[in-house]
């Protein structure tokens, strides 16, 4: 029950910045990646599970929000929130490369993937890259330093220990 | 959190199988899922945080805004009791002529609540719907231009399609010329606002201002669109492609006026 609550309280927080504050900076080129960022930040803390779940919930509530296409983002959401939950227990989480190069390759994945359905395709790739690529590279230094900022205002790792899958050892 | 999710591997894959089954099914059918609902339940539900989160905002710029809006205040004023002295003359040539009295907008004030889209907004929720007057098909303006149209109401508050949404199409002519065309959000190779099924044989310059078109069953007529910035043709060669900048600055909306669409005027008395 408390994991459903913290889920859906970083929901709400979530959407709420990104139709206020990041939109104001999306509509001037700076996309700061919001969905990615809780993403992986959950997979990373809460493993798998968690991880794929948070992807699709937020997914799903920002294709409903945008009107079209209705999947892409959580569908896309889903398979990095998994894929970067079970990863998690073999990287150096609290590491500012890790987590860096995990925020640049998934906002590009994230972006890449929901920006093709814009297109039709990839007959405007040129664009899609473009755009794909300044998301990642705004993203990735400002996650690390939000992480690295939470990390110093509560006093410890904020990724504690992954659940464990039976007879695997970290 | 292991207690409501099973850790173990093989039930993580089953989810993330079954959460893939579901995006995939709503990609498929996701248009028959009533969204319009959902987005209601969500705006309304986010409205008071919104207000919240904006409040700061608000408050950072009131200072600056109020003085540029004091500066605006006097020039406009100015230029009003210019142009009464011009409607007066106006009305007697057009009653001399028999022509039509032009019906004035009716407009109302409403904050803009949340932006969806990125890089740039493709629909906004606005902070008055269906218990304020705002009707389904009301034009979006602010003081400098179109913003878009309003397609959703749930009651105290209302979504606007931007006229950067994909589907968004708004009947323009050329100020100057009444060259007609059709205003499109085109995202490939790059988004941009086209101004599209003009032929050749009409000329359409650089600089020209668009307005909404005497033909538009959706905006009332002459609301300033936006400039022509780029003449081109179109992929298929047969008419032309323009490229406009917005008139209405559609990163920074703050507050939008909701002006009756043609449908709301023609229901009036």
């Amino acid at each position: 029950m408390k994991g459903l609550v913290a889920l859906l309280v970083g929901l709400v927080v979530v959407l709420l910045l990104r139709s206020t504050a990041l939109s104001a900076f999306a509509a001037r080129g700076i996309v700061i990646d919001i969905l990615t960022f809780a993403t992986v930040f959950w997979a990373l803390r809460h493993g798998p599970s968690w991880g794929a779940t948070f992807g699709f919930a937020i997914g799903l509530c920002a294709d409903v929000d945008a009107g079209h296409w209705l999947g892409r983002h959580a569908l896309v959401l889903t398979l990095l929130g998994y894929f970067f939950g079970r990863i998690a227990a073999t990287l150096v989480r609290d590491s500012a490369r890790s987590q860096i190069v995990l925020l640049f390759f998934a906002t590009f994945v994230h972006q890449a993937a929901t920006v093709s359905f814009e297109l039709g395709g990839l007959t405007g790739w040129a664009y899609l890259v473009m755009r794909s690529l300044v998301a990642a590279i705004v993203t990735a230094p400002v996650g690390t330093l939000l992480l690295w900022a939470g990390r110093r205002m509560i006093g410890h790792s904020l990724f504690g220990n992954v659940p464990v899958q039976p007879g695997k050892a970290l | 959190m292991g207690g409501l999710l099973p850790p173990a591997e093989r039930r993580s894959s089953v989810l993330v199988a079954l959460y893939v089954a579901l995006s995939l099914l709503l990609l498929t059918m996701g248009d028959r899922v009533p969204q319009a609902s959902l987005r209601g339940a969500g705006a309304t539900l986010f409205a008071p945080l919104d207000h919240v989160v904006l409040a700061a905002d608000r408050l950072w710029s009131a200072s600056g805004e109020n003085r540029a809006l004091h500066e605006r205040l006097t020039g406009l004023e100015l230029e009003n009791a210019r142009l009464r002295g011009l409607v007066v003359e106006n009305q007697r040539l057009r009653d001399e002529l028999d022509l039509p009295a032009v019906r004035e907008h009716r407009m109302k004030a409403v904050e803009v609540l949340a932006l969806t889209g990125e890089p740039y907004p493709a629909a906004a929720t606005l902070s008055a719907g269906r218990r304020h007057g705002v009707r389904e098909g009301d034009a979006v303006v602010t003081s400098t231009g179109l913003v878009g149209r309003v397609t959703e109401i749930y009651g105290g508050l209302s979504r606007a399609t931007l006229l950067t949404d994909p589907n968004a199409a708004v009947a323009c002519e050329v100020e100057s010329t009444g060259v007609l065309g059709v205003l499109r959000f085109a995202a490939v190779p790059s988004p941009r606002l086209l101004l599209t099924g003009v032929p050749f044989s009409d000329t359409v310059q650089v600089g020209q201002r668009l307005l909404t078109s005497g033909y538009s069953r959706r905006y009332p007529r002459g609301i300033p669109v936006g400039r022509v910035t780029r003449l081109g043709r179109d992929a298929s060669g047969l008419t032309q492609s323009i490229e406009v900048q917005p008139e209405a600055r559609l990163s920074r909306l703050r507050h939008v006026f909701v002006v009756p669409g043609p449908g709301s005027l023609e229901s009036q008395p």
